[in-house]
């Protein structure tokens, strides 16, 4: 397979002509600050439970999707109105009092105690990148892969 | 101290928070330049290059080679760009994380860069005036215009450009 893209990257490093704006540095050396030492990562997966005729969308225009790491399933439910994005989720299985949920942007972070059916919710969250985080006392941390929300 | 890619990727699992600025140092500007060669507008652009950035994050140990981060990098740049240009639908959007880079990226991890133009001066016309104006991003119109070609015509003209400069460099690579 060509990968033109490559090459015309390194004309453009070359020329110079179109440098990464400071903004775009400073923002991916904030990244750093997002990091959750110890975490485990728990990954996106296809799930016929989840999936309706249309994907994984709802009737109401949300998005589900399943993230599962070892010993935890995270379902999210994604819904995007009005610019800003809301959050419902569960942790299967309940994790336990005492458990908590970070829900992640790169600008926000919101925490959320998780009620005993595992449920939590979140809204008003910025598009763009977003993950979970489940902090259970006694273990590492279970954090989802990172997902584009695309408004 | 000039460290490693390796030892950067070591240090900031290690919480080194200046190991990360230096990997952002070395490796913001080639994943910026291959999100804007992939079409992306500067917008797309800065999320894509954020979101690679995020995807290191959860990556710090378990990069088959770290040596090769910068390729990693731009690898993952590249197919999150081309995952964009695809979905213009909203959703929640994840793609598989990458394992092995495209070999084809090693090309962004040359310093050289005065070889690459010297290179792309040693192409005969169209190409050497064309791959210029590519590099400055020069639409097609005024592209076509400056080179008297058909419009139609820019586009396969720089893939065979393209292709002759990349021959060039791969050449190049194995007399060193």
């Amino acid at each position: 397979m060509i990968n033109d893209e490559y090459v015309l990257a390194a004309l453009r490093l070359a020329a110079g002509n179109d440098p990464i704006p400071a903004h775009v540095s400073t923002a991916a050396r904030e990244v750093y600050g997002l990091r959750v030492p110890r975490a485990r990562t728990a990954t996106p997966v296809e799930c016929a439970a989840i999936r309706t005729s249309s994907g994984p969308r709802g009737d109401d225009g949300s998005h589900l999707v399943r993230f599962v790491s070892s010993g935890l399933t995270f379902d999210l439910e994604v819904t995007v109105g009005d610019g800003l994005i809301d959050v419902a989720g569960q942790v299967v299985p309940y994790p336990g009092e005492g458990a908590l949920v970070d829900v992640k942007t790169p600008h926000l972070t919101l925490t959320r105690r998780i009620a005993h059916n595992g449920h939590f919710a979140a809204t008003g969250l910025p598009p763009g990148w977003l993950s979970v985080v489940c902090h259970r006392p006694g273990h590492a941390p279970v954090q989802t892969r990172w997902v584009r929300i695309r408004p | 101290m000039h460290r490693d890619p390796a030892e950067l990727l070591r240090a900031a699992a290690d919480g080194d928070r200046s190991a990360w600025d230096e990997l952002e140092s070395r490796f913001g500007p080639l994943m910026w330049a291959v999100a804007r060669a992939c079409g992306l507008s500067p917008s797309d652009a800065a999320d894509v290059v954020q979101g690679a950035w995020l995807r290191l994050l959860q990556h710090l140990e378990s990069i088959r080679d770290p040596a090769g981060v910068g390729g990693w990098l731009a690898t993952t740049v590249r197919r999150e760009a081309l995952l964009l240009l695809r979905r213009d639908r909203p959703g929640v959007f994840s793609f598989e994380v990458v394992d092995d880079p495209d070999p084809a990226a090693a090309v962004l991890e040359t310093d050289d860069r005065q070889l690459l133009w010297k290179t792309v001066s040693a192409l005969h016309e169209p190409c050497r005036t064309l791959l210029q104006l590519v590099a400055i991003d020069l639409g097609s119109r005024q592209t076509a215009m400056r080179l008297g070609l058909p419009m139609g015509s820019v586009g396969p003209t720089r893939a065979r450009c393209l292709e002759k400069l990349r021959t060039l460099i791969s050449s190049q690579e194995m007399a060193q």
